[in-house]
């Protein structure tokens, strides 16, 4: 225990990335489900005490969700297949790495303890005039922690990747996962240092020592917007396109076929790097934006069908005519694609300005974009666990109960947030405490409930299933544990602690 | 590597796109254009939700008949117990 907590070697950081992070998931999904069961019926229900406490509920969970799950996840893997999959001994920078883990923590404590109510956006002027401190201060400073972190840890992968790698090995031959963690890292370092910014303009206008974005003072709060969503929407990027490099470890493993088209999943990760850059400010089409603007982003925003389109033709492609094998891991990574899907398809009547305006703030926005989080990214990095669990533990997991937890979650989260699409559509606004007792959002939203309470029994499944087969599980066959036909990653690697 | 001919046939639909999105957008300059581009784009919109969805179906079929018909457990793929060619030649 105290050998992992003071290791800095890549596959003990790595070990606990993935800890903390799964840890993030369960507390973030039980305020999901906190959120869920209050909006079983209109009125209070008396689960959450009143709309502030909700308000801070819902700031929680999806800063939580989304800067101590995904993000962390996406290093932890990273940690343990990227010096891996380059051939070196370890990251880089061995102690930066560990430096860059061991500040989320703080970072998490820092945003739980505080218990904002500003929202996972803070947009200015509540978040520099009403919003309660010290919670709204420590959301700040939680925040720019945890954007160190990332950017120390994307400059680690960056050199790791480019300038570590065994020099036997172009780049074009290492595995896909590695384009993606090295699209990721790039895309870190470009977009973070502006909302590094932003807080600390947050944070001066909130001392009253600058004005920058308060409208009393001359500032202009659409001004935060644009610095947000400049490093926000290509984090939707950084969170996607490791759970795309998850999926194209998996699909040719499981589908015992070589990847169709290795040249164009390139392309599509650079691709969908560039344009995630492009496309900021559909996220603020109700904003006033003059009409030359909302088309150039509009069409910025669909410059990314492509990208993403190019991935999947590609796993199709990679599929047929293979022999696939349906363990949880891929079953988690298929199901991910479909669900990832329809968020697209949602997605395009976001990016569509004339629609954006009919969508804008409903629960249209809030299903779209966990269709994407839940969906793509959170199944393709559940499957992916289960992959590496045999590298992680020398066990292997309990395949039926993970095929169950796939099923429960699969349905689970399609009754969530198809549902919540259409409450979009009939009005129903996000972030709201209650709703108009009328019958379309009555029943709308008591499927949606529903939905996330065979969701959390699916949690639940998972969470017995880790701790019981780490603890108890058959000793895997670490050259192949999933009988696939070809050689796992090398154990022997997590081995050596320094 | 992909070959600069293929990268030529993804950018010319792309710019011709763009070309015209940039036509659509300017036409607010002139207050004459300014009703009918906005019901263009209306139209186009429209158009393009319907191609979308549709070449949407076509692909969530696929994707449903590639699992179902590729699966270890399919009878035709049952008795192959002999790994194919490929398998296991991973970049």
């Amino acid at each position: 225990m105290w050998e992992i907590l003071f290791s800095t070697h890549h596959t003990d950081i790595g070990l606990l990335y993935i800890y903390l992070s799964t840890t993030a998931f369960i507390i973030g999904g039980a305020l999901a489900i906190g959120i869920r069961s209050e909006l079983f019926l209109p009125g209070n229900q008396g689960i959450i005490p009143d709309s502030n406490t909700f308000h801070r509920i819902f700031t929680v969970h999806g800063t939580n969700m989304l800067f101590f799950w995904l993000i962390p996840f996406a290093s932890g893997i990273g940690n343990y297949l990227i010096p891996i999959m380059v051939r070196y001994k370890d990251m880089a920078w061995p102690k930066l790495n560990a430096v860059a883990f061991w500040m989320l923590p703080v970072s998490m404590a820092l945003v739980w303890l505080g218990f904002a109510d500003t929202t996972w956006n803070a947009y200015p002027p509540y978040s520099i005039i009403r919003a309660p401190g010290p919670a709204a201060e420590m959301w700040i400073f939680g925040l720019k922690i945890a954007g160190i972190s990332s950017v120390l840890g994307a400059i680690n992968f960056v050199v790791t990747i480019l300038k570590m790698k065994h020099p036997d090995l172009p780049l074009m031959k290492t595995p896909l996962f590695v384009w993606a963690t090295l699209v990721t890292s790039l895309m870190i370092i470009v977009a973070m240092p502006t909302f590094a910014a932003a807080l600390i303009m947050l944070y001066t206008d909130r001392l009253g020592i600058s004005g920058f974005f308060n409208p009393a003072m001359g500032g202009d709060p659409i001004a935060y917007q644009h610095l947000f969503w400049f490093t926000f929407h290509p984090e939707v990027y950084i969170f996607l396109i490791p759970a795309v490099g998850t999926a194209y470890e998996l699909i040719p493993k499981f589908s015992r076929k070589p990847i169709f088209s290795y040249g164009s999943g390139v392309i599509a990760f650079v691709m969908l790097a560039i344009v995630g850059f492009a496309s900021w400010a559909h996220h603020m089409y109700a904003t006033g934006m003059s009409f030359t603007e909302k088309t150039v982003f509009m069409v910025g925003t669909l410059a990314a069908v492509p990208a993403s389109a190019m991935h999947i033709f590609n796993w199709i492609a990679t599929m047929w005519g293979g022999r696939i094998k349906f363990a949880a891991p891929m079953a988690f990574t298929v199901g991910g694609i479909v669900l990832f899907f329809f968020a697209g398809a949602g997605g395009i009547v976001n990016t569509a300005m004339p629609l954006d305006f009919l969508t804008h703030d409903s629960y249209w926005v809030v299903g779209h974009m966990h269709l994407f989080l839940m969906g793509m990214i959170t199944f393709g990095f559940i499957g992916f666990l289960y992959y590496m669990f045999p590298l992680i533990t020398g066990r292997m997991y309990n395949e039926r109960a993970a095929m169950i937890q796939f099923w429960l979650m699969f349905v689970g989260v399609s009754m969530i947030f198809l549902t919540q699409h259409v409450l979009g559509l009939y009005g129903q606004p996000r972030r709201t405490f209650d709703y108009i007792p009328v019958q379309p959002l009555i029943i709308l939203n008591q499927i949606s409930t529903v939905g996330a309470w065979i969701t959390a029994a699916g949690a639940a499944v998972f969470i017995a299933n880790l701790i019981k087969s780490t603890v108890s599980g058959k000793p895997a066959n670490m050259e192949d544990p999933f009988k696939l036909g070809e050689q796992y990653y090398d154990y022997a690697r997590r081995e050596p602690h320094h | 590597m992909v070959s600069y001919s293929k990268l030529a046939l993804f950018l010319i639909p792309v710019v011709v796109l763009f070309l015209l999105d940039v036509n659509s957008a300017f036409a607010q300059e002139s207050s004459k254009q300014y009703m009918s581009a906005r019901i263009e784009i209306w139209a186009l919109f429209y158009r393009l939700m319907v191609v979308a969805f549709v070449i949407g179906a076509v692909v969530m079929g696929t994707i449903t008949w590639v699992v179902w018909r590729f699966r270890e457990s399919h009878p035709k793929n049952k008795g192959s117990i002999t790994p194919s060619r490929s398998e296991g030649a991973h970049h």
